[in-house]
């Protein structure tokens, strides 16, 4: 019953559009659909696009004072989503597959288009405001701010989703000329996911890009600093909200990155302390006691260290109390490491949960996408997977008596 | 093509006991999707009944007379499974997937769940204080959570709608086990309930299962009957609210929509689809890009399964009066009932909009279970999950049209006002200079 997985997998062929540019096609024939996504290697962790408003110049390409481009996908019944994550900058078109050659020829014009709509980069740049005063309210916002400007120097980049936005860039002659180069710069690839052939896609992929620059991009790798290590870190921190009837609690560190050979053992434990609506945080602060609706853990994704958080929340009331709980949990964990039986449990779960990112080829192509923008090897995420599933529970326990030391984390209070 | 041999395996069935079964064997699927629509949520409460359609979602993963608390869970986890539960206005949905292997064992745990669970007072009192945290979570301490639950209840008054599909705080807590137990005993039977499984099953095995699992169940119990559709309901011409939010003021004229079994419900959605649903708003283009009236306006629509709504709006800085802001959505309103928006083409771009939604959800197991789960309950037929894209391509020009003019401008409208509590020194003073910059 595996087999349709291992056939989708098995369909990704990628190829050498140009001397810049990478085509990849994961083949579909289940429905009539299409996703192309092109990713140019610049992202928001990047001084060039920061210091060149790249992140705009990118985002509003496809928006002309007609609304010609968009009123052409409405109509082609195609979708375009343009955005700038960390590491690159992506423009995605999903569409029916009889539309796929008109829908890339719209693609090829919202990337060469030079009239963007200097009012609505300007409503843009006010709603941003208007948008950035509504955080003050949002306890989540609020945690990830404190968590970032804890771990992280004030200029480096994984602050800046937490920061004050700069207005939106409004010269439209200086994000057209930042767009033309982006798009050129090598490094770039061209994915399709669904109901195509390798020769469709190849064909396809011929002269949909302008052609690359003989020249690598500089500054455009990002520049993360040091994590402020814990001895430098405040303890505890409290973050002051009005109207507030709960206390919100984490328990912040740095993350564990992909790339760490530490990372399979992260996999195990991370599951076992907060994956699971059974884990040991959901049973002590919900199940047992009643303390609470959310208990867990989170991280941020990435072969750089970001932010892992042991979170949970409760009545105003009870704060003390579960905030004593959640430091119990922490410190058993740490002290007794897990079990034979959690470790197993574990590892079937994760082994199990690869199922899910291969149910439809865009999800394969997404992952495949994510692998190469991090520059690990296809299928690098699901073997870590296996690495974490043969570890012994000595190997587990060694890592979490390291990295569960109660000295690494600080305590962020929202109240 | 693989769909229609996929859809000639699908089975449809009523156990004697009332319980409708729907399979969809899909074998290019890696997981196996499972869910238990009970036909009865929020809005089938009555007074002394209030907020239990949801605790009961909480309550359904407690302990059973068979199975210990968490065991449902934990199973599902240990195969690296996901599962859930949702409570809307209609209907409680309690959804999992697992690997193909692992299917069997759903089935058994929801069988048993359906009618042996055990109520205790610890886990009833365990489960109020949960849900507690959820409500203060959810909506306490969210401001604009906040925002749509009190203009929920001003707008809909005594309509079973107008209430908070969570419940409130004191909904929870004068939950007792007598009323829990009537409530259950009540709803959560198999002739109230739709079993929906699609994945790479064998059907006739998985229908063997089903039988054995659920065959025994009694025939007991009701289904709730139906609640008043929206549209005719007596709503009140308008009201204003005061919250916590951006300072924006939010001006919002609306009208209800029709049953989702309604006649001409697929023109109503098709005609949202031609309005609203592609990459550019008519009424953002004419209130906020032409006219400048606005920093942003758009339409939206809700769907619920006795009818819906639809609201144009506008949010501007707190410097316009209300009368200029209601006037300007109206106004707009008007422009668009010249219906240039609709054309041949924009009606046939809107259906392969539709279409293509179809077939991206084709890949999903959870998301053609829930399809087939709505079709049934919302349409009265599980099949109506497959003949979708027929009746939308049946929908004309003329239909869309006449929906344009039932619901939207023949319609008597809502008008409500949503002003910020706080708004900074600087917009109130400067604010009105905005329109000579833009």
């Amino acid at each position: 019953m595996a087999v349709p997985a291992l056939l989708l997998a098995a369909a990704l062929a990628t190829w050498t559009v140009d001397a810049g540019t990478q085509g990849v096609l994961v083949e579909d024939h289940r429905a009539p659909v299409v996703t192309v996504t092109m990713e140019f290697p610049v992202g928001t962790w990047s001084s060039w696009a920061r210091s060149h408003d790249a992140a705009d110049a990118f985002t509003f390409q496809d928006d002309d004072p007609e609304r010609a481009l968009r009123k052409r996908a409405d109509a082609l019944a195609t979708t375009i989503d343009l955005g700038m994550g960390r590491r690159s900058a992506s423009l995605t078109i999903r569409c029916l597959t009889p539309d796929l050659g008109a829908a890339l020829v719209l693609a090829r014009d919202v990337l060469a288009n030079t009239r963007y709509d200097e009012h609505e980069l300007k409503r843009e740049s006010r709603e941003r405001k208007i948008l950035w005063r509504g955080n003050e309210t949002d306890v989540g916002f609020r945690l990830a701010q404190a968590a970032a400007r804890a771990l992280f120097a004030a200029d480096d980049p994984r602050r800046l989703p937490y920061e004050k936005p700069e207005r939106v860039e409004t010269d439209v002659a200086k994000l057209v000329a930042t767009r033309d180069l982006m798009i050129r710069w090598p490094g770039r690839v061209i994915g399709f996911a669904g109901d195509l052939t390798k020769e469709d896609a190849a064909r396809a992929a011929e002269g949909l890009l302008p052609l690359p620059l003989d020249i690598a991009p500089t500054d455009v790798a990002p520049r993360l600093g040091a994590i402020t290590p814990a001895s430098s870190r405040a303890k505890e921190q409290d973050i002051a909200m009005s109207k507030l009837t709960q206390v919100y609690l984490e328990l912040v560190r740095d993350s564990i990155p992909f790339t760490d050979l530490r990372r399979p053992a992260f996999l195990v434990a991370d599951h076992v302390l907060g994956g699971h609506f059974y884990s040991r945080l959901y049973v002590a602060l919900r199940h047992d006691a009643g303390d609470t609706y959310g208990a867990g853990t989170t991280e941020d994704g990435d072969v750089a260290p970001g932010v892992y958080a042991a979170s949970t929340y409760t009545r105003a009331e009870n704060a003390d109390a579960i905030e004593t709980k959640l430091r119990g949990v922490m410190n058993v964990f740490h002290e007794k490491g897990i079990t034979e039986e959690e470790r197993a449990t574990a590892s079937a779960s994760l082994r199990g949960n690869r199922a899910f990112g291969r149910q439809s080829a865009e999800q394969i192509l997404r992952r495949f996408l994510t692998e190469r923008r991090l520059g690990l090897a296809p299928g690098f995420l699901d073997d870590q997977i296996e690495q974490a599933a043969a570890l012994s529970l000595d190997e587990v326990n060694a890592f979490i008596r390291q990295f569960y030391a109660p000295s690494q984390f600080t305590m962020l209070r929202a109240k | 093509m693989l769909s229609a041999l996929i859809l000639a395996t699908l089975v449809q069935t009523t156990l004697p006991n009332g319980l409708e079964v729907t399979i969809l064997p899909d074998p290019t699927m890696p997981v196996v999707a499972t869910q238990v629509w009970y036909h009865v949520g929020s809005a089938n409460e009555g007074k002394d009944s209030r907020g239990l359609a949801h605790l009961f979602e909480h309550l359904m993963f407690g302990a059973t007379t068979t199975r210990g608390k968490g065991d449902f869970d934990k199973f599902v986890t240990g195969v690296g499974g996901e599962d859930n539960a949702y409570t809307t206005p209609d209907e409680t949905i309690y959804v999992s997937e697992v690997p193909p292997e692992a299917a069997e064992q759903i089935l058994r745990f929801e069988a048993d769940r359906m009618r042996n669970l055990a109520l205790t007072q610890e886990n009833l009192d365990n489960e109020k204080k949960i849900v507690t945290e959820e409500l203060r979570r959810g909506t306490e301490n969210d401001p604009t959570s906040r925002l749509l639950v009190k203009a929920q209840r001003a707008l809909l008054g005594e309509h079973p709608y107008a209430f908070d599909p969570s419940g409130s705080k004191a909904d929870v807590a004068a939950a007792t086990i007598a009323s829990c137990r009537a409530f259950y005993d009540a709803y959560y039977h198999p002739n109230n309930a739709h079993l929906v499984v699609v994945g790479p099953v064998d059907p006739e095995a998985e229908m063997a299962t089903i039988r054995e699992a659920f065959g025994a169940l009694p025939r007991e119990g009701t289904t709730p009957p139906d609640v008043p559709p929206l549209y005719g309901w007596p709503f009140p011409s308008g009201f204003e609210l005061k919250e916590d939010i951006p300072p924006v003021e939010v001006a919002l004229v609306g009208a209800p929509l029709p049953p989702a079994d309604a006649a001409d419900a697929t023109a109503v959605e098709v005609l949202v689809e031609v309005l609203a649903g592609g990459s550019v708003d008519p009424l953002h283009e004419i209130v906020v890009s032409r006219r400048k009236k606005a920093i942003e306006a758009g339409i939206e629509t809700i769907a619920l399964r006795r009818g819906g709504g639809i609201v144009f709006y506008s949010a501007s800085l707190p410097y316009r009066r209300k009368s200029t802001a209601m006037r300007v959505l109206d106004e707009a309103i008007a422009e668009l009932d010249r219906m240039e928006w609709l054309t041949d083409q924009t009606l046939a771009s809107a259906k392969r909009r539709l279409a293509q939604d179809d077939a991206r959800a084709f890949a999903f197991a959870e998301e053609r279970a829930d399809q087939i789960g709505e079709s049934r309950w919302w349409l009265g037929d599980a099949h109506h999950a497959f003949d979708r894209t027929t009746r939308i391509d049946a929908v004309t020009r003329d239909d869309v049209a006449a929906a344009w003019r039932t619901y939207v401008r023949d319609a008597t409208k809502i008008r409500v006002y949503v002003k910020p509590e706080h708004v900074p020194a600087y917009i109130r003073m400067f604010g009105w200079l905005y329109p000579l910059f833009s």
